[in-house]
């Protein structure tokens, strides 16, 4: 075992080597014999990079010990060890929306300096600049997008046509479209299928309503703002959609049962990640596979304050308390970096690259070019406050959770419903 | 005799002090933690609030919805798997072909973890493609909303609850029943007593003990739910099934605030110690037998 002495002065002494050049062959292998714990998340992106790691180690000496867990338990689990100062993870994956957090309790450390001394690991250029810019503070970098995806509009290409139904592109569209399936078949095939639950899955789905009405979550105050006009329309379109058209029991639905619903042809459109279009075109999970189309989520509002595309990115990010900073940097950046994208759409279905050398290979287009066009679109209207970014984001998401399922529920009215968050949400920015 | 003639004492006394110490520093440290605003999105900023956690507690309605929630639950839980398990048992007693079959199958609940059970019941009432609802689409009875609907949701978790638990109660039940003399039920019907009334008047007051002792388990048991809300239902929809356990769980590893957090374990801590000494009391009762 290495002590923590010891282990500071031989990365000093890496630091010293490698700022002159062709002074020791130490150079070729700067962090040989670094251990590195890294937090991620249960995703094709880890799998594909878990693959990989022998040749990171190969190449730069790092050893990295990879632990996984699932995305809904990484934040809590990030923020317990990131609070008692345990410096157990060096590197950790979270989803952006915490990063204001992060930055205010300096749990999260910049990487330009580092990024710029390993310059061959990093090309800022080659990022989705949409992605990339999410982990700007102040104009320094606190993370590297591992994964990313929006929101769009998925429809099926075969049923529209038979009911004599054009592309959706409004939210009455969308409306009419669900109406017109949902009598046609009889209730057979649900009109529109989307994420009800209660919680982030529901809020993730419905924002997409509240920004494409002219709505937001917060106003310029900084104050909690849901039950304005727009809003209410909103949470009103939302579930009359899901009341009248929806599948049976849509307000307990997860992502894994909407889009099972979708793959199984048992709704005309739904309303969700871009990912589901790589489980769409995969003909071993889908019955729908070549039969969907894909469009942007519309926009209703002429003047809206946001768009209503989503812009989930999942960056890796550094803790302050990382007895390796340097190293834990140059894995980030590797773990990002284009040959290991390009290299992981071959060994695993990652339909979330945030390269663009990834994005435009001949790979990507291969595989998810059904709705490679449509992804891009989104992802460049992507609204990076499409969820707040504030540190108490999860709380503001939990309470407009319970409003939309309130909602969805018949329990109240939309406008009740969402003055009631308000209430809640305003009580704990105030703390 | 004087307590110097037990030399037993020098064994057990470090060991309930040893007990005792730990709870009570650990006790007080959670009452010490409530009493701040300690926040993980906030670390080494927190401040004394005094009382003012117990005071949002107090004023929020969630919670109190949340705890009526939980009384319910707990005694509906209990009380069906108390009277199912009981009902089981009296039938098992009797002679039948498969009798060690069917006993060895009922052990199965009880041995699946609950992450299995959940997901398996969400398997079930799935509303498209549960078999639950085909079950009911065979009888002609349109698809019910098992998970989605506020007034349904709770008693689809209860009906989980229900099936992994009722066999547990069947063992402990099924123990008494086996250790309980068979004389006096022999002399009474012997004296002509009927079957129901050898029951109700012979075999349930000897097995009262042993009940009272599978209904204390078993409520302290649902007071403390949580893995089936959290498979099934998050607590949704609209809150329907949020019992104020899964409140404080939200409250700490949702929204990170863990005085806050603290404050409703303990609040539900001393509600359910109140609750059950009472019960306690209740059923053994000190002027009893002993």
């Amino acid at each position: 075992m290495i002590s923590r002495r010891n282990l500071l002065a031989a990365t000093a002494a890496v630091g010293i080597l490698a700022a002159f050049p062709g002074s020791s062959v130490a150079q070729d292998k700067p962090f040989d014999g670094v251990q590195l714990s890294v937090l991620m998340e249960g995703h094709p992106t880890t799998d594909a990079i878990s693959k990989m790691l022998p040749a990171f180690t190969e190449a730069t000496g790092i050893d990295v010990q990879l632990e996984v867990v699932p995305e809904q338990d990484i934040t809590a689990k990030t923020l317990l060890e990131f609070s008692s100062k345990s410096g157990r993870y060096d590197v950790v994956q979270n989803n952006i929306i915490y990063v204001p957090g992060f930055v205010a309790s300096n749990y999260i450390v910049p990487l330009d300096d580092t990024l710029a001394k390993y310059a061959q690991y990093f090309d800022k250029a080659d990022f989705v600049p949409g992605y990339f810019n999410t982990n700007v503070v102040d104009g320094k970098t606190y993370g590297l997008p591992v994964y990313g995806e929006s929101t769009f509009l998925m429809y099926r290409k075969d049923l529209f046509q038979e009911y004599g139904l054009s592309e959706p592109k409004s939210f009455e569209d969308i409306e009419a479209a669900a109406k017109t399936v949902s009598e046609k078949t009889n209730k057979e095939i649900a009109g529109i299928t989307m994420r009800g639950q209660q919680g982030i899955q529901g809020v993730y789905v419905w924002a997409a309503y509240l920004w494409g009405f002219g709505g937001s979550f917060l106003d310029e105050s900084g104050k909690s703002a849901l039950a304005t006009p727009e809003g209410i329309a909103a949470l009103e379109a939302f579930t009359k959609v899901l009341r009248e058209y929806g599948p049976v029991g849509v307000a307990n639905f997860g992502w894994e049962e909407n889009r099972l619903l979708f793959q199984q042809g048992k709704a005309a459109m739904t309303l969700d990640a871009t990912v589901n279009g790589a489980f769409n075109e995969d003909p071993a999970v889908s019955t729908v596979a070549g039969k969907v189309g894909y469009v942007p989520v519309p926009m209703k509002s002429a003047s809206p304050k946001g768009g209503s595309s989503s812009l989930a990115v999942h960056s890796l990010y550094v803790s302050a308390d990382s007895q390796n900073q340097e190293a834990a940097a140059v894995f980030a950046a590797w773990a990002t970096a284009k040959e290991q994208q390009v290299k992981s759409l071959e060994t695993d279905p990652n339909s979330g690259v945030t390269s663009l050398t990834a994005l435009n290979g001949e790979a990507f287009g291969k595989r998810y070019g059904a709705f490679k066009d449509a992804m891009l679109a989104a992802i460049n209207q992507g609204n990076p406050q499409y969820l707040p970014t504030i540190d108490k984001a999860n709380e503001v998401i939990n309470n407009t959770g319970i409003a939309v399922s309130k909602a969805l529920a018949g329990a109240s009215s939309a406008a009740d419903a969402l003055k009631e968050a308000d209430t809640a949400n305003n009580a704990a920015l105030a703390r | 005799m004087t307590t110097l003639a037990d030399p037993t004492r020098y064994f057990h006394r470090p060991i309930v002090a040893a007990l005792g110490v730990v709870s009570v520093i650990l006790t007080a440290y959670v009452v010490w933690l409530t009493l701040r605003d300690v926040s993980l999105l906030r670390a080494g900023q927190d401040a004394f609030v005094g009382a003012d956690n117990y005071l949002r507690l107090w004023n929020d309605p969630r919670a109190i919805s949340a705890l009526v929630r939980t009384a319910l639950f707990t005694v509906l839980a209990t009380g069906i798997e108390v009277a199912l398990g009981l009902a089981i048992v009296l039938f098992l007693d009797r002679d039948f072909a498969l009798r060690r079959l069917v006993r060895a199958l009922l052990l199965v609940p009880i041995i699946m973890t609950p992450v299995v059970v959940g997901l398996t019941w969400r398997f079930i009432f799935d509303p498209a493609t549960g078999m639950a609802n085909y079950a009911l689409s065979v009888l002609g009875i349109g698809p019910v909303d098992w998970l989605g609907s506020t007034e349904v949701a709770i008693f689809s978790v209860l009906i989980a609850d229900v099936w992994q638990w009722t066999p547990f109660v069947v063992l402990l039940v099924m123990a008494g029943l086996e250790s309980a003399p068979t004389d006096p039920l022999d002399a009474a019907r012997v004296d002509g007593a009927r079957e129901w009334q050898v029951t109700w008047y012979i075999l349930l007051p000897m097995l009262r003990r042993v009940l009272a002792v599978v209904a204390l388990i078993r409520a302290i048991d649902s007071i403390k739910a949580f893995d089936l809300f959290y498979i099934m239902t998050r607590g949704g929809p609209a809150l329907s099934t949020e019992t104020l356990n899964y409140y404080g769980y939200v409250a700490a590893f949702t929204n990170f605030d863990i005085s806050y957090a603290l404050t409703i374990a303990l609040v539900l801590t001393v509600f359910t110690n109140v609750a059950l000494l009472t019960m306690y009391g209740v059923l053994f009762p000190k002027s009893g037998e002993r």
